[in-house]
């Protein structure tokens, strides 16, 4: 009976492990491949960008549609769900580009709570109607468009020694975090 | 076809270069196994051989076999962060002649870009022979990866590795360099078996006068981990 609960919570501790981990896994697809609906969108919001990369992404939640291209010197990757509806956008952007008063939130809660960190990727993401969405790259508008803030950043604590995937809101409140799996480096090591 | 006429050119650059000086072609496979001991430790045992299948300095000039040497290598490495870890490790290595001993030291930093990774590895190594002093061995290797398949690297997926390293070695009071370039096909099964097959060039002798070699590997190795 003590063997089969301690066998329980291992698998547990397993599960709610796993469950705090980032596991992409994204392919590159064929123009042909993708949803109508999602090209078509993609076309009137940036009209009719050409070089355009498509991939297929799962993870262990979801499987979406991803446009990658370029618009305005930023790299854009715009998620579509199955049926080609656009889901969110995101940009990539430099540290010296976050909104001031959001970078200072960021930065406190990093201070906080890790002892070292640096941060190695910062995307803005914004989350809206399809319609919405589409005025946030040809009109710059962003009514009824939620931003939140996708960072990648290696932390240190005490504990723990990891790179992070977080997820701060507009106002640079942590939303939640998780820790990315690095690939293993023994073909780089030996 | 671009890669492959660019890498026959190479070959072929070798080739009419290696006429003066001595030239060895050969097989060397090599493979890996690497396990975690403990959240912070990994033990990594590896095997690569080289045997020699053309070497311009016999008469002949003909393909003929000869094992050159194999190696047999196990590392402990202690990750000191998730980008650096240093290892120290042992070989024995079988040749013609005299079996010797090496003892290693290394640290290796990962560089992560946007799709690409690279890997520094700073090594220095001490080898161990009945009669001869001391070799010490000082050692910068670069090695790069890249997704032929989209933007990362996903189970499946096929990617290229070019690697580059200079080697500095002294005994006694004679010194020399040596250099060692690698570009392979690399095959990504899963995270923990990995399969790589391509050209290991290495050239030395640079300092010692009227001496210089090639060497072209063709190089096979696979990277477990469990």
């Amino acid at each position: 009976m003590i063997r089969s609960i301690t066998r329980l919570l291992i698998m547990l501790c397993f599960s709610f492990g796993f469950a705090q981990e980032k596991n992409e896994v994204e392919k590159r697809i064929e123009k042909q491949e993708v949803p109508q609906q999602a090209k078509a969108w993609l076309n009137d919001a940036y009209e009719n960008k050409r070089r355009t990369k498509w991939y297929f992404q799962t993870d262990d939640e979801e499987q979406v549609f991803e446009a990658k291209l370029k618009h305005n010197k930023h790299l854009h990757s715009v998620e579509f769900d199955l049926d080609g509806n656009v889901r969110n956008i995101e940009v990539l952007i430099d540290e010296n580009e976050l909104d001031e008063e959001v970078r200072k939130v960021i930065s406190t809660y990093l201070n906080t709570y890790f002892s070292k960190f640096s941060i190695s990727k910062i995307q803005i993401q914004y989350t809206g109607e399809g319609d919405d969405l589409e005025d946030v790259i040809d009109e710059d508008e962003f009514e009824d468009i939620t931003v939140s803030y996708e960072i990648e950043f290696y932390g240190k604590t005490e504990t723990e020694d990891e790179l992070w995937e977080a997820l701060f809101d507009s106002e640079g409140i942590l939303i939640k975090k998780r820790s990315v799996n690095l690939k293993a480096t023994d073909n780089l090591d030996y | 076809m671009k890669r492959l006429i660019l890498m026959v050119c190479l070959l072929g650059s070798f080739l009419a270069e290696a006429q003066s000086d001595r030239f060895i072609f050969g097989f060397f496979p090599e493979a890996s196994l690497s396990y975690k001991v403990s959240e912070k430790y990994t033990v990594t045992h590896k095997i690569e051989s080289q045997h020699g299948l053309y070497d311009s300095n016999n008469l002949n000039e003909e393909l003929e076999y000869e094992h050159s040497l194999t190696d047999l290598q196990s590392f402990i490495g202690r990750r000191l962060s998730p980008f650096v870890k240093v290892d120290v490790g042992y070989q024995y290595r079988i040749e013609e002649g005299e079996n010797t001993h090496r003892t290693i030291q290394q640290v290796s930093i990962l560089q992560r870009a946007s799709f690409y990774r690279i890997g520094h590895r700073i090594r220095i190594d001490e080898t161990f022979f009945k009669e001869a002093p001391l070799l010490f061995r000082a050692r910068y290797r670069l090695k790069g990866q890249i997704p032929l398949q989209g933007l990362s690297l996903d189970p499946g997926e096929k990617y290229l590795a070019v690697s580059n390293e200079l080697i500095y070695m002294i005994q006694s009071s004679e010194d020399d360099l040596e250099n060692r370039f690698a570009a392979s096909l690399g095959f990504y099964f899963d995270d923990k078996n990995k399969f790589e097959v391509g050209l290991d060039y290495r050239t030395d002798d640079y300092l010692v006068e009227d001496k210089f070699r090639h060497r072209l590997w063709f190089k096979v190795g696979y990277y477990k981990s469990l």
